[in-house]
C-alpha cells in the first residue's frame, strides 16, 4: 500500500514487517525516528518484540549479539559517533557469524559536531566483516531492508542498510509498504543455524590458537564471496513477490560511456537527472550507482568499468593521507587490468554540503577536460575565501 | 551430599591456575543454579578457564563476549529467551572485577537500571588478573599490582559495588565468599528464585597467583576476609533492606600479613587499613540496623 | 532457513564441540593429596581404642546398627562403660578447646543401651572356630572379655567362677545406682552367646589348676584381688571391710544403719561404700590419710557423694580404732576413732605431693559404723607373677608365662589402671598375645601388637589386629591446632536428665538416664572426627578439578587432573589428609 512517509519510517515499518524479535537501540541524530518508531510499535503491539532501551551503541550492538546467540532475529539501528562507538562490537558480530541486520544513516563524525550527511562513518567499518548496502530512495530503503535480513540469514553475516542522513532518513516520498503476508512469504520465520540451548550446551566465541584462527577468518571471507550470488537470487525471489529489484549495482549508460561516474546514495537521483542533461547534449558518459559496498563487487565494477576511458568517482567521504575510499577501492578492483581506465577520485558533500546539479557538471567536465588527475583526491566546492583565510 | 547434584556441569581439564578461587566459585554457582543456566562471559580469567577453541570447561551454554559488555549480551540474550517463551533458563552473567566495577559498570548499570531478569555476578579477585595482576577499582587500598608498584602502591579505597547497585534499587544484591560455602550456595538458590529483575552476587574469589599466597590457602583466605570484616558478607534487598551474615572479630593484620600483595605496608599503614575497615564496618552496622553503641 | 533453495554454507567459528577433561591437568602438580586417616585423642586414651570418630559419625547420621558394630568390634560392655567407665576418652576430647567434649560417655551408654534389646548377636567379624580350649579363670570383666575377644578368633572359652554369678566386681562391688544389674545380665548374655560356657560356683582350685593344664590349652588369669588390704592399726581388725560390705548387699542381704558411719580410704570402693550407706540410713564420712584431690576415686564419682551429703575428711589417718562398750547393747555399737591429722610436707616424690603427721595433732570421733577401703590384693594361690624367668614377659596390661600352658594375667593383678575399661582392654591383649602366641610363636606378639597399637598404645584395636581399616591408620594423635575450627559453631554440650537429687538417697535406683534419640545424635554431630574423615564432601566441594572421586563411599584422587593446589588437604577441617611431594 502506497503511503507518503520518511525514509527513517520505512525502514521502521520494514523491520516490523520483517518481524524483528529483539531491537536493541540508543538514540543518536538522525537515526533516532527509526528506533521511535519501533518503540512505538512495541509498544502498541503492532510489533511483538522487545524493545531494549540500552545506555549506548556499543552495548545496544553487544545486545543484538546476545540475542541473535540466543536465536532471535535482531535488529538495531545507529549513525556517525554512534557506529564509531561499537566499532569492537561491529567486528565481534560478524566473527561470531551472526544474522543481524543494523540500519546504518551516513551522518559526519566530529568535531566539529555535524548531523548532516557524510558516508565517512559507514565506511571507516569496511573492515568489520559487515555487508553493506547503500540505498538512493525510501523505496529502497525499505526494500532493501527486507532483503537484508535474507541475504544476512542465509550467510550468517551481519547486514548494515546504509542510507543518507536527511535527503533520505527524514525525506517523504510515497513509498509502496508491502503487505505482511507478502513479506511473510519472502521472509518466513528464523530458523537459526546458531543458537544457545541448554539442551545442546556448547561454548560460543572463546579462545583460539594460531592453529585455527586464519581459517575462521578464512570460512567467514568466503560467505563474503558468496553473499553477491546469493544476492542475485534472493533479489529475483524479491521480485517475484514485489515486483522490485535493484542489483548490487545498477549501470546506466556505461557499455558506450568514454566517462563513466561512480556514486552512492542519494546524489545518484541528482545524478541522474545530470546524465539525461549530458546525454542530451551528445556527451559520451555514463553513470554507475554502488550499492554493494561490502563485499566489493570487483568483478562487476571491472565488467562495467573497464572499457571506458576515465571513471570519475563521486566520493562523500575521505581517508585522511589517503584519499576518497571508492575511488580507492575502484582503482585497486581495475589496477591489475591490462588496459584500465584513468581513475579521477573526487570529493564533494562532506558534512552534508549539497552536491548539486552543477557540481556535478564541473567533475564531469574537469574529468573531460583533464588529460590526467590533477591531484590523488580533488576536493570540490571547497569555499576559497575560507581556504586563503588560513594561509595568510 | 545432596549438595553435589550438579557436580557435572563442570568440567576437569580447565585452565585455571591451582586453587583458583574463581573456579570454585563457579562450582558453587552451578550447584545452585543447575543445568538450565546459560552463562555469559566477558573479557576476564573465566574466558581463558572456559577452554581454548574445540574445548569447553562447562556442560552449560556459554556465550563470551567483549569486555564492556557482559550487561547489554545479557540483555540481549534475555530477550531472545523470553521471545521464545523460555521463563525457566537462568542468564547468569559472568564478570570478573574489570568487566563489573569498571569497563563493564556502565552496561552493568544500564541493565540493572532496566530490572533486567538476570543473575549477575562479579567474582572477585581485586585486580585484572587474566592481563598480568594490574590494579582495578576494585583492588584494595594498600595494594601493590603491576601498575601500582610497591613505591607507589594504590592509595585509593575499594569502589563499594554493591552499594552502587544497591543504589539501583534492584530487588536483590549480596556478597559471598568462597570461604562460607553453604551461604554463597544459599544466596544464588535465593538469587534464582528471584526471577523477574536483577539480581547481583558480589563474590569473593581470592587468586593465589596475583596475591601472592600459596595455592591452597585460597579457600582459608576468603574466609580470614569477612573473619576481619575486611570483605563481610550481607544481603541487601531492594537496595534498602540490610542484613548481615556474619560478624567478624578478627584483626585485619592478620589478613593482610598473609599475602605478598601486601608486604610492602608498614606497621601504621596497617593500622590506616584496620581504622578504614572499622569506619565501613560500622556504618554497614548501621544499615543493618545493627548499631553498636560504644 | 526452512525451504532455502541455498545449500547451507560450511560454518568454521569458535564454538565448542569437545570438553576441556581432554587436557590432563594432572602434570601440572608438585604435590598431591592423599586421604589419611590419622588417630583421634580419645582413640588413644580409650583404654580399648575404641574407633570414637567412627562411632560418633554413624551415629549422628542415625546409622546406630553400624554404630554399634564399631563399639562391639572392640568393647562387649558398651551399656556397661557408658555408666562405669571413668572415661579418659573425655579428658582428651580436642572439643574441650572449643566449647566442651563430647559427652562421649553417655553416648557410649546410649548405643550400648540400644544394643540390649532384643540381645543381639553382634554383627562382627568372627573367625571360624579352631581346635583349641581356653580355660579362663574368673567371670569379672577381664575374664568375660578375654572369652569374647578369644571366642571371636575361634577358640573356644570356658570361664570358671567362684561366685554364684559371672560379674565379678560388677556384679559384687559397683552399687546399682550406677550399674543396674539387668543391663550387666544382658552383656553377660551376649557374650554367652557366642558359645561361652561360664561355671559359676567353680573356683580355681589348686586341683582345678592342674586339670586345666593337663586338658586345655592356655589359662587366663583374671580372678581379681580376692583379698582386701587389712587395716594394720591396734583395732584394726573391728573395721567391716568394705568389699565384704558391698559384697553381701549385691547378694542381697537386707541391711540398714544408723548414724554416722566412717569409710576410710580414697578410692572407688570407699565412695561406693559410702554412697550405699547413705541409701541405707547412715551418714558417711569418708575419711582419708590425703587431700581430696589426690584421691584415687574417680572425680565425678567424689563429686556426686558430696552432693548426696557424704561428708569427705581429708588429712586425716586412722591410729586407733575403740570398739565402746559402754553403750546400749540393742543399738549398733559404736566406736571410738582416734586419728592423726597430716599435713603436705615440702618434698615432693615424682611429683606426688608427701604427707607427714602434722607434729602431734590428733582428734577423736565416735561413730556408729567404721569400714575399711583401702585396697585389695590377689589371692595366695595367683603371685604376683614373675617375669625374669625364662619364656616370660610383660605388656601394658598383662603378664604372659609359659609353662605347661601358657598362662596369661590380667586385670587388676596386671592393670596400670584398676578400672573396667582396663580390665576390658588387658582381656582383649591376652586374646591376641595367645592367639599369636599359637599362630606364629612367642617372638611374633611385640611386632603383632605394635601393629594394632591405636596412636602411641597402649590401647589395642581388633580391628587393626584382623587386618581391617584401622591396621593401616596413621598414628599420629590429632591435636586442637591441627583442627580448622572455622567449621565448628560453639554448641552446648547434652546434658542427660539425672533422677532429682532429693530423691536420690530413697534408693538404689540409676541417677542418670540415657540420652534421647535426637539428643545423642546432636551430641555426635558435635563431634570434631579428628583425623577421620565423615564424609562431610569439603574435599569435593572445593575441589576446583572436579578429581575428587567418591565410590561406594570411598574416596579417591583422580591424578588425570589434581593440580596439587591443596586445598583439599588445607581446608579438610578434621585433618584427615596430607599433602605428598609429587616425585616426577
Amino acid at each position: 500500500m502506497k503511503k507518503v512517509i520518511e525514509g527513517s519510517h520505512a525502514v521502521a515499518e520494514a523491520a516490523r514487517l520483517a518481524r524483528v524479535e529483539v531491537i536493541a537501540a540508543y538514540p543518536i541524530t538522525p537515526q533516532t525516528h527509526i528506533v521511535e518508531a519501533l518503540a512505538e510499535h512495541c509498544a502498541n503491539g503492532s510489533l511483538n518484540a522487545r524493545f531494549i532501551n540500552v545506555e549506548s551503541e556499543h552495548s545496544a550492538m553487544a545486545a543484538v549479539i546476545g540475542a541473535s546467540s540466543g536465536g532471535a532475529r535482531a535488529f538495531t539501528a545507529s549513525s556517525s559517533h554512534g557506529l564509531a562507538y561499537m566499532h569492537e562490537m561491529l567486528h565481534w558480530a560478524s566473527a561470531a557469524r551472526l544474522p543481524i541486520v543494523m540500519a546504518e544513516v551516513n551522518r559526519a563524525l566530529g568535531p566539529g559536531w555535524n548531523i548532516w550527511t557524510d558516508q565517512t562513518d559507514s565506511l571507516a567499518q569496511r573492515d568489520t566483516g559487515w555487508i553493506q548496502l547503500y540505498c538512493e530512495d525510501g523505496q529502497e530503503a525499505l526494500d532493501t531492508t527486507l532483503l537484508a535480513f535474507r541475504l544476512a540469514e542465509t550467510l550468517n553475516l551481519p547486514v548494515m542498510v546504509v542510507l543518507d542522513a536527511f535527503f533520505l532518513s527524514h525525506t517523504f516520498e510515497p513509498i509502496d509498504v508491502p503487505d505482511q503476508q507478502q513479506v511473510d512469504r519472502f521472509l518466513p520465520s528464523p530458523t537459526p543455524r546458531l543458537r544457545l540451548d541448554t539442551a545442546a550446551p556448547n561454548a560460543f566465541n572463546q579462545l583460539v590458537m594460531p592453529t585455527a584462527y586464519m581459517e575462521m577468518r578464512y570460512n567467514t571471507q568466503l560467505a563474503m564471496e558468496e553473499a553477491v550470488r546469493r544476492f542475485d537470487q534472493i533479489e529475483k525471489e524479491f521480485k517475484a513477490i514485489f515486483n522490485r529489484d535493484y542489483g548490487p549495482v545498477e549501470a546506466i549508460h556505461c557499455e558506450d560511456a568514454e566517462i563513466i561516474i561512480v556514486t552512492t546514495g542519494t546524489v545518484t537521483s541528482t545524478c541522474r537527472l545530470v546524465l539525461a542533461e549530458l546525454r542530451a547534449r551528445g556527451e559520451k558518459v555514463g553513470l554507475f550507482k554502488m550499492k554493494m559496498f561490502r563485499p566489493f563487487p570487483v568483478e562487476i565494477i571491472r565488467r562495467h568499468l573497464a572499457s571506458a576511458r576515465k571513471i570519475a568517482v563521486v566520493d562523500r567521504n575521505f581517508s585522511f593521507g589517503a584519499g576518497g575510499i571508492f575511488a580507492q577501492e575502484i582503482r585497486a578492483a581495475l589496477c591489475n587490468l591490462g588496459q584500465h581506465p584513468q581513475v579521477f577520485g573526487f570529493i564533494a558533500g562532506l558534512g552534508g554540503r549539497d552536491i548539486t546539479p552543477q557540481t556535478l557538471t564541473e567533475i564531469y567536465n574537469e574529468t573531460k577536460n583533464d588529460s590526467s588527475p590533477a591531484a590523488e583526491s580533488i576536493w570540490i566546492g571547497l569555499n576559497q575565501e575560507i581556504v586563503e583565510s588560513w594561509s595568510n | 551430599m545432596e549438595q553435589l547434584k550438579h557436580h557435572d556441569l563442570m568440567n576437569p581439564g580447565h585452565l585455571g591456575c591451582p586453587g583458583c578461587g574463581a573456579t570454585i566459585a563457579m562450582k558453587f554457582a552451578l550447584q545452585a543454579l543447575g543445568e538450565k543456566t546459560m552463562v555469559v562471559i566477558p573479557a576476564c580469567c573465566w574466558g581463558v578457564i572456559a577452554g581454548p577453541y574445540p574445548q569447553s570447561a562447562l556442560n552449560v551454554p556459554v556465550l563470551q563476549t567483549a569486555f564492556a559488555t557482559a550487561g547489554a549480551a545479557a540483555s540481549g540474550l534475555r530477550a531472545a529467551l523470553d521471545m521464545r517463551g523460555d521463563t525457566e533458563t537462568t542468564v547468569l552473567s559472568w564478570a570478573g572485577d574489570g568487566g563489573t566495577f569498571d569497563i563493564g559498570f556502565q552496561s552493568l548499570s544500564a541493565a540493572v537500571e532496566r530490572n533486567e531478569d538476570c543473575i549477575f555476578v562479579c567474582y572477585d579477585n581485586e585486580a585484572y588478573m587474566n592481563t598480568g595482576v594490574q590494579r582495578s577499582s576494585a583492588t584494595p587500598y594498600g595494594t601493590q599490582t603491576t601498575t601500582t608498584p610497591a613505591q607507589n602502591w594504590k592509595n585509593t579505597a575499594k569502589k563499594n559495588i554493591v552499594e552502587a547497585l544497591a543504589a539501583h534499587r534492584i530487588p536483590y544484591a549480596a556478597t559471598a565468599s568462597i570461604g562460607y560455602p553453604e551461604d554463597m550456595i544459599y544466596k544464588f538458590e535465593k538469587a534464582q528464585k528471584l526471577k523477574g529483575g536483577s539480581r547481583f552476587l558480589h563474590v569473593f574469589a581470592p587468586c593465589p597467583t596475583g596475591w601472592r599466597i600459596g595455592s591452597e590457602m585460597s579457600v582459608k583466605i576468603a574466609r580470614l576476609a569477612v573473619q576481619t570484616n575486611v570483605f563481610p558478607i550481607y544481603e541487601v534487598d531492594g537496595g534498602v533492606d540490610y542484613t548481615l551474615n556474619f560478624k567478624g572479630d578478627r584483626e585485619v593484620k592478620e589478613y593482610l600479613t598473609a599475602q605478598g600483595r601486601f608486604k610492602h605496608l608498614a606497621a601504621a599503614d596497617l593500622d590506616r587499613i584496620q581504622q578504614m575497615v572499622n569506619a565501613e564496618w560500622k556504618l554497614l552496622l548501621r544499615k543493618a540496623g545493627l548499631e553498636l553503641i560504644h | 532457513m526452512k525451504n532455502s533453495p541455498f545449500k547451507e554454507l560450511p560454518l568454521f567459528i569458535p564454538h565448542s564441540h569437545t570438553s576441556t577433561a581432554v587436557n590432563k591437568t594432572g602434570s601440572w602438580r608438585f604435590f598431591h593429596p592423599i586421604y589419611d586417616d590419622k588417630t583421634a585423642p580419645c582413640s588413644a586414651a580409650c583404654p580399648l581404642g575404641q574407633d570414637i570418630a567412627g562411632i560418633e559419625m554413624l551415629l549422628s547420621r542415625g546409622l546406630l546398627k553400624d554404630a554399634r558394630r564399631l563399639v562391639l568390634n572392640e568393647n562387649p560392655f558398651p551399656a556397661v562403660c557408658g555408666r562405669v567407665c571413668f572415661h579418659p576418652c573425655e579428658k582428651a576430647c580436642n572439643r574441650t578447646n572449643l566449647d566442651a567434649p563430647i559427652a562421649i560417655h553417655n553416648l557410649e551408654r546410649f548405643l550400648g543401651d540400644t544394643a540390649l534389646s532384643p540381645v543381639e548377636m553382634p554383627d562382627i567379624a568372627i573367625k571360624a572356630a579352631r581346635n583349641k580350649r581356653v580355660a579362663i579363670a574368673g567371670a569379672g570383666p577381664a575374664g568375660l572379655s578375654a572369652a569374647y575377644f578369644l571366642t571371636r578368633l575361634g577358640y573356644r572359652c570356658e570361664v570358671f567362677e567362684a561366685n554364684a554369678a559371672p560379674g565379678g566386681l560388677l556384679r559384687l562391688g559397683i552399687p546399682e545406682y550406677r550399674l543396674p544389674r539387668d543391663i550387666l545380665d544382658h552383656e553377660i548374655k551376649r557374650i554367652e552367646n557366642l558359645g561361652v560356657t561360664i561355671r559359676c560356683k567353680n573356683p580355681v582350685t589348686k586341683d582345678l589348676l592342674e586339670k586345666i593344664c593337663q586338658d586345655y590349652d592356655a589359662l587366663f588369669i583374671g580372678s581379681g584381688y580376692g583379698r582386701s588390704i587389712a587395716l594394720k592399726i591396734d583395732g584394726g581388725h573391728l573395721a567391716y571391710d568394705g568389699l565384704e560390705f558391698l559384697r553381701r548387699l549385691h547378694l542381697g542381704e537386707k541391711m540398714s544403719f544408723a548414724g554416722k558411719a566412717v569409710v576410710l580410704g580414697g578410692g572407688n570402693t570407699a565412695i561406693d561404700v559410702a554412697r550405699c550407706l547413705a541409701r541405707l540410713g547412715a551418714s558417711p564420712l569418708i575419711v582419708y590419710r590425703r587431700r581430696i584431690q589426690d584421691m584415687p576415686a574417680f572425680e565425678p564419682e567424689v563429686e556426686m557423694a558430696l552432693r548426696e551429703g557424704v561428708e569427705i575428711k581429708e588429712l586425716l589417718a586412722p591410729i586407733r580404732l575403740q570398739r565402746n562398750q559402754s553403750e546400749s547393747s540393742f543399738a549398733a555399737s559404736s566406736y571410738t576413732l582416734n586419728l592423726q591429722q597430716m599435713k603436705i610436707s615440702k618434698n615432693q616424690i615424682h611429683g606426688r605431693a608427701r604427707i607427714m603427721p602434722d607434729g602431734e595433732k590428733t582428734e577423736t570421733i565416735k561413730v556408729e559404723n567404721v569400714f575399711v577401703a583401702i585396697g585389695a590384693e590377689a589371692d595366695a594361690l595367683w603371685h604376683f607373677p614373675a617375669t625374669d624367668t625364662a619364656g616370660a614377659f610383660s605388656l601394658s596390661h598383662c603378664k604372659f608365662i609359659d609353662r605347661k600352658i601358657p598362662l596369661v594375667f590380667g586385670g587388676d593383678l596386671t592393670n596400670p589402671v584398676d578400672s573396667v575399661a582396663d580390665a576390658i582392654a588387658s582381656g582383649k591383649q591376652a586374646a591376641m598375645v595367645l592367639d599369636t602366641y599359637f599362630e606364629k610363636g612367642p617372638a611374633a606378639v611385640d611386632n603383632a601388637l605394635a601393629a594394632c597399637r591405636i596412636g602411641p598404645g597402649p590401647a589395642l584395636s581388633m580391628n587393626a589386629y584382623l587386618g581391617e581399616n584401622r591396621q593401616t591408620r596413621n598414628p599420629h594423635v590429632v591435636t586442637y591446632n591441627e583442627i580448622v575450627t572455622d567449621y565448628f559453631q560453639t554448641a552446648p554440650r547434652v546434658t542427660p536428665s539425672l533422677l532429682d537429687a532429693n530423691r536420690r538417697l530413697e534408693s538404689f535406683a540409676e541417677i542418670e538416664s540415657t540420652l534421647a534419640d535426637q539428643a545423642a545424635k546432636e551430641e555426635a554431630a558435635r563431634c570434631f572426627s579428628c583425623g577421620n574423615c565423615n564424609a562431610c564432601d569439603y574435599c569435593r566441594l572445593y575441589c576446583p578439578e572436579m578429581a575428587v572421586r567418591v565410590e561406594k563411599g570411598r574416596r579417591s584422587i583422580d591424578m588425570d587432573y589434581c593440580k596439587g593446589c591443596g586445598v583439599c588437604a588445607t581446608e579438610c577441617p578434621r585433618n584427615a589428609m596430607a599433602l605428598e611431594e609429587e616425585i616426577k
